[in-house]
């Protein structure tokens, strides 16, 4: 049987987690996961909602060594972990809080043992073992889900690690603000440290001065794994950061007037992410060098009559990219806008990320997003953007916008909010965009 | 809402202009919770909200701090940090 070892190199005294500056060794940890694999229940699927990421890591390498499969709700809401109870209802929970979902039996995950046996031996994971399943909000409403095998974790692991030129003598430590149980943060706060000899913070700054607080508690050298919205916040506060090695940003396009800013702010490096439910991390950039995505080694990219797909050993068949690309060759690309954004405005074809991202570049312009509504009986329903832009009048940024796009494709009317409705993840979705254009509506009517 | 200070009312509007909230900020219970079952606000209006308010008063909100589920826990708790803590 093929096999992949639980972690990279293994030094028992290696730190591998931080809790308020106390260190939690690799020898530890496997003494923990050994301690824990033996009190599991005898079930195929667990919900792990440990909030605390050493806990949750816990759990997640014991349900592993017991050849159980972690499922990812797609959020902690009552209801969505309730769906994902009523179709794995042989399934348990693990928690270190008082969290539970309703119908399934839920344990807690231990403090874990002061007093590790140096004799630890470790585990050895089939490859082709269902590690975790992922879940996509299909049409129909119910959650679509996505098994991901654990080698290819370990592979998205090591391949991402080989591109940021991580080397296991670095000992990085990872601060996230990303929750361990979305694919990001699985991949890039567990699965890339745990395959490099890397540390990581248990916890999950918030604010600022969270992030802050949270960076000089560990040492250096040290990664940020995060999102454009933290980045948007960090930047914002001039926050004065501990020594940052990279920042790694993931869930949205960052701008890269953002990322320029926290590369000079924090006297870094900001890579992004690139990838999607059914096929993980897949690509990376240098915000500020380019707008070509590389994809990680060992994948490849091929053009077919109905679109772009990609190929990796780890994955069963060729996947569709859901968004618009166009290939540079078998291992590079541009990412256009996500599938479901193309518009056709009066003929022309566009693509609302794409669009949104144009007027993301423009200065003063701190956030914004395009979207068409929905077809209102006009000859030509036309798009509607809403920016953050403090200080800014709706007509500079519109003459900045004529430079850059299509004229057809100018929203009428943009409209200036002091925030949009971003969901958890930071994702906007159509929902909170037409339900902030109605509310400006009514209010446009009240006069206010 | 007869008991409220005037940086109550600078904050609540502060709120409702940074979180595009619709609500009168007459109506924004100074005792009442932000979160969870008051505004219904949840940790991405947080982090907006921690930056307006250090963008206006200069004081950076954190997690751990000691009185710390107690700041975000009603518009008066908030008033009473700001009022603690802020450089301008």
């Amino acid at each position: 049987m093929n096999t992949a070892a639980l972690l990279g190199p293994y030094h028992a005294d290696r730190v591998l987690a931080w809790e308020s500056g106390h260190p939690m060794t690799y020898g530890r940890f496997l003494s923990d996961v050994g301690t824990l694999a033996d009190l599991l229940p005898e079930k195929p699927t667990v919900i792990n909602l440990a909030e605390d990421r050493y806990r949750f890591l816990i759990g997640f390498a014991a349900a592993l060594v017991r050849g159980q499969t972690t499922l990812l709700p797609p959020s902690r809401a009552p209801g969505a972990l309730a769906q994902i109870a009523r179709e794995y209802s042989n399934s348990y929970c693990l928690v270190d809080g008082s969290e539970h979902v309703e119908q399934l039996p839920s344990y807690q995950i231990p403090k874990g043992t002061q007093n590790p046996t140096d004799s630890a031996k470790v585990p050895q994971i089939p490859v082709d073992h269902p590690a975790v399943v992922a879940f996509t909000s299909g049409s129909t409403g119910h959650p679509h889900p996505h098994s991901k095998t654990w080698g290819s974790l370990v592979a998205i692991a090591r391949s991402t690690g080989a591109r940021l030129g991580l080397k296991t003598s670095d000992q990085m430590t990872v601060v996230a603000t990303v929750p361990h149980q979305h694919m990001y943060g699985l991949e890039a706060s567990i699965m890339l440290p745990l395959q490099h000899g890397m540390a990581f913070h248990v916890g999950r700054p918030l604010f600022p001065e969270d992030v802050r607080l949270a960076l000089a508690e560990v040492p250096s050298p040290r990664m940020l794994v995060t999102t454009p919205l933290h980045i948007r916040a960090c930047v914002t506060a001039r926050l004065r950061l501990p020594p940052v090695e990279c920042i790694l940003s993931a869930t949205a396009p960052l701008s890269s007037s953002f990322a320029k800013q926290a590369e000079t702010l924090f006297h870094t490096t900001v890579y992004e992410v690139y990838g999607f439910t059914e096929a993980g991390s897949l690509a990376t950039r240098r915000t500020i060098d380019e707008s070509i995505w590389h994809v990680l080694d060992g994948i490849t990219l091929h053009q077919e009559s109905a679109g772009c797909s990609l190929h990796a050993p780890y994955l069963r068949g060729p996947i569709p990219f859901p968004d618009l690309v166009s290939l540079q060759g078998p291992h590079r690309f541009v990412l256009h806008g996500r599938g479901t954004d193309l518009v056709n405005i009066g003929g022309h074809r566009g693509s609302l990320s794409d669009l949104s991202q144009k007027l993301n570049e423009i200065e003063g312009v701190q956030d914004g997003v395009f979207f068409l509504p929905d077809d209102t009986g006009a000859s030509v329903t036309r798009l509607i953007a809403f920016a953050v832009a403090p200080g800014k009048a709706a007509e500079h940024i519109l003459s900045a916008l004529r430079a850059v796009i299509d004229p057809l494709f100018l929203p009428r009317p943009l409209h200036l909010v002091p925030r949009l409705p971003r969901n958890e993840t930071g994702k906007l979705t159509r929902e909170a965009l037409l339900g902030l254009m109605q509310d400006l509506q009514k209010e446009e009517r009240h006069g206010i | 809402m007869s008991d409220v200070s005037p940086l109550e009312m600078e904050v609540a509007k502060l709120i409702i202009r940074t979180l595009t909230l619709k609500v009168d900020p007459a109506q924004i219970q100074p005792e009442a919770p932000l979160f969870g079952d008051g505004l219904g606000l949840d940790s991405i209006d947080a982090l907006e909200l921690s930056l307006a308010i250090s963008q206006s008063y200069g004081h950076q909100i954190r997690s751990d701090d000691p009185d710390t589920v107690a700041t975000f826990a009603s518009l008066r708790s908030l008033c009473q940090s700001i009022e603690k803590h802020r450089t301008k």
